[in-house]
């Protein structure tokens, strides 16, 4: 009898967790992931589209479904825009990493000052250098490109290092600012007893402590910056100066080239989706993050 | 005693902080003083002028018919915002019951927040292009044969494509602010809700959405900030403003004006009033966000 009911026992401890397993495909769950996939095929769709245009000729273009991914892919398409976006993607390249650079370096020093030095009125200081965010950068484009040519940076690298850099000064200040509230004002005060000017404080306290803040900042500078248009179009010049990979995707084809199109697409979209892919944690923070106090 | 002037240079710390703040000062500020300046004068040629006209590039501007449709179509974009929020909450909410892999779902509806405006432009112009694009081969295979037209060669529908292309890359934003917001109350107050008998309906309207007054506030001065990016950054390399002057915006006007016209006088009047609509819809918000601090 014993046996029994330590068989019986077993058996209900099975289905008890067996009912709890499959739980979560009861009806109403099911709907759910129904819709959450459906709107997840949908998001996914257009880029479905353009990679699958991209690997198809040119001449079958028209005539075929876009949906379908060809039955004889090819990359002619990639060689073509590439040939044409080679050297302004190198372009980009260079000025984004080294705004990236400058950007996490002013910033953190900037959300240091902000958050851990202050000085009177370092609250209005503030407000008044986060208000640069908002500004929409179309409505100053020609002092803008006025001042750029009159500093003889108009259509360089350096130019386009400039402009990103100053521009960026706001958000980044402010992601790390946010950062730094977080970090005990008790360490920094206990420093300063001890002797430590501020700079010393920012290069052996505070910059020790700020890696997650720097991929943040990474990350939301890379992508704003790569992804930029309007100054590289009035800023980067040629082809052969400064002009970056958006701005040549624009001048691509005149319309109906379509795999050469979505290829060139998927080109400027690659470094983004790479680091998006490996760093997405920090994307989310930093477009959070700039968000939650701005 | 010390003279207050020399503190900056004993201190390098205070020093670069201050060359820093000039420098954004004169590239934020500095340029609208520049347009504000500008547009009193009557510098529309290539040659600078700085002869004062008062109000004359003002009064222009409200009279030319394509400023009146360039402000017409940058209100109607901000159609997206309502769309982008109204979407990203109904995902957010999705999101929020117990699902599996909602990581995976979330990276998806994040990953065209993360795509350049320019190549959701190219993207979006192929999606909806007229004779064999994703959005009628579909609509044509379903029987909806009626919906499929022109799109954005259309003057009727264009901005309607761009507000379609522009919730399908910002309503993940929304979403990802929404589900912060919610996220961060506490469970008590939604287990107390459900111990009365609240249905799900009821316990998101009457606990969780008076809650997320910040997510969405914030996320309408965020969308907004990136509409009007979008306006030039997305429009211009996916219809230059066409069919005709059927997409034109304000950002596309200004720039057009200033830049490509050398009407500078005239383009900065145009940019000055963009400035002024910003500013109508962003002192309410910093001064609501930072009263209570």
């Amino acid at each position: 009898m014993k046996m029994l009911d330590r068989f019986v026992a077993k058996v209900t401890a099975f289905v008890k967790t067996f009912q709890k397993k499959i739980a979560w495909m009861r009806p109403k769950q099911i709907a759910l992931y129904l819709i959450l996939i459906l709107f997840a095929v949908g998001f996914l769709l257009p880029i479905w589209v353009a990679f699958t245009t991209s690997l198809r000729p040119e001449v079958e273009v028209p005539k075929s479904n876009p949906l379908i991914p060809p039955t004889s892919p090819t990359s002619a398409a990639y060689s073509e825009a590439l040939g044409k976006l080679g050297r302004p993607m190198i372009n980009s390249l260079m000025f984004t990493t080294a705004v990236v650079a400058c950007s996490v370096f002013i910033g953190s020093f900037m959300g240091y000052i902000f958050s851990k030095v202050r000085f009177k009125y370092s609250n209005l200081v503030f407000l008044i250098l986060v208000a640069g965010i908002f500004l929409p950068y179309t409505t100053i484009v020609y002092p803008l490109f006025s001042t750029i040519s009159d500093l003889n940076l108009h259509s360089t690298i350096q130019g386009m290092i400039f402009t990103h850099v100053v521009y960026g000064i706001p958000i980044c200040t402010l992601l790390f600012r946010n950062f730094y509230t977080k970090i005990p004002q008790s360490i920094v005060d206990k420093a300063k007893r001890g002797g430590a000017g501020d700079w010393e404080i920012y290069r052996k306290i505070i910059l020790p402590a700020s890696g997650t803040a720097i991929v943040t900042v990474v990350m939301y500078q890379f992508t704003s910056v790569w992804n930029d248009f309007l100054f590289g179009l009035v800023l980067g010049g040629a082809e052969t100066q400064a002009m970056p990979a958006t701005v040549a995707l624009g001048n691509l084809a005149i319309g109906t080239e379509w795999s050469i199109l979505m290829a060139g697409a998927m080109i400027v979209f690659l470094p983004v989706l790479l680091l998006y892919i490996f760093l997405g944690k920090y994307f989310v923070r930093g477009v959070a993050g700039g968000a939650s106090e701005a | 005693m010390r003279k207050p002037t020399l503190i900056f240079l004993r201190n390098p710390t205070l020093l670069i902080f201050l060359i820093l703040f000039i420098l954004m000062l004169y590239f934020v500020y500095g340029m609208i003083a520049w347009n504000i300046r500008a547009s009193f004068t009557d510098w529309n040629t290539a040659v600078p002028s700085s002869n004062f006209v008062g109000f004359a590039n003002y009064s222009e501007v409200f009279q030319d018919s394509l400023f009146w449709q360039s402000l017409k179509n940058t209100l109607l974009l901000f159609l997206v915002i309502p769309c982008s929020l109204g979407l990203g909450l109904f995902l957010a909410i999705l999101l929020n019951q117990k699902v599996r892999g909602a990581r995976i779902f979330m990276i998806i509806y994040l990953m065209p927040f993360a795509f350049s405006l320019v190549v959701t432009g190219k993207v979006w112009a192929w999606m909806f292009a007229p004779d064999n694009g994703a959005v009628n081969t579909i609509l044509r295979s379903i029987g909806l044969d009626r919906l499929a037209g022109g799109w954005y060669t259309d003057t009727s529908t264009v901005m309607l494509s761009i507000i379609i292309a522009m919730v399908w890359q910002f309503s993940g934003y929304c979403m990802l602010m929404l589900l912060a917001g919610m996220k961060s109350i506490p469970q008590k107050e939604i287990d107390a809700a459900k111990s009365k008998g609240a249905s799900t309906f009821r316990i998101y309207r009457g606990v969780v959405l008076p809650r997320l007054k910040i997510p969405i506030l914030t996320s309408v001065v965020v969308v907004m900030i990136f509409v009007l990016k979008a306006a030039f950054d997305l429009i211009r390399p996916w219809t230059g403003g066409g069919p005709g002057t059927s997409s034109y915006t304000l950002p596309i006007m200004v720039v057009n004006e200033a830049y490509a016209k050398t009407h500078v006088a005239y383009g900065a009047a145009v940019a000055n009033i963009l400035v002024a609509v910003v500013l109508c819809i962003i002192i309410p918000y910093v001064y609501w966000s930072y009263r209570g601090r």
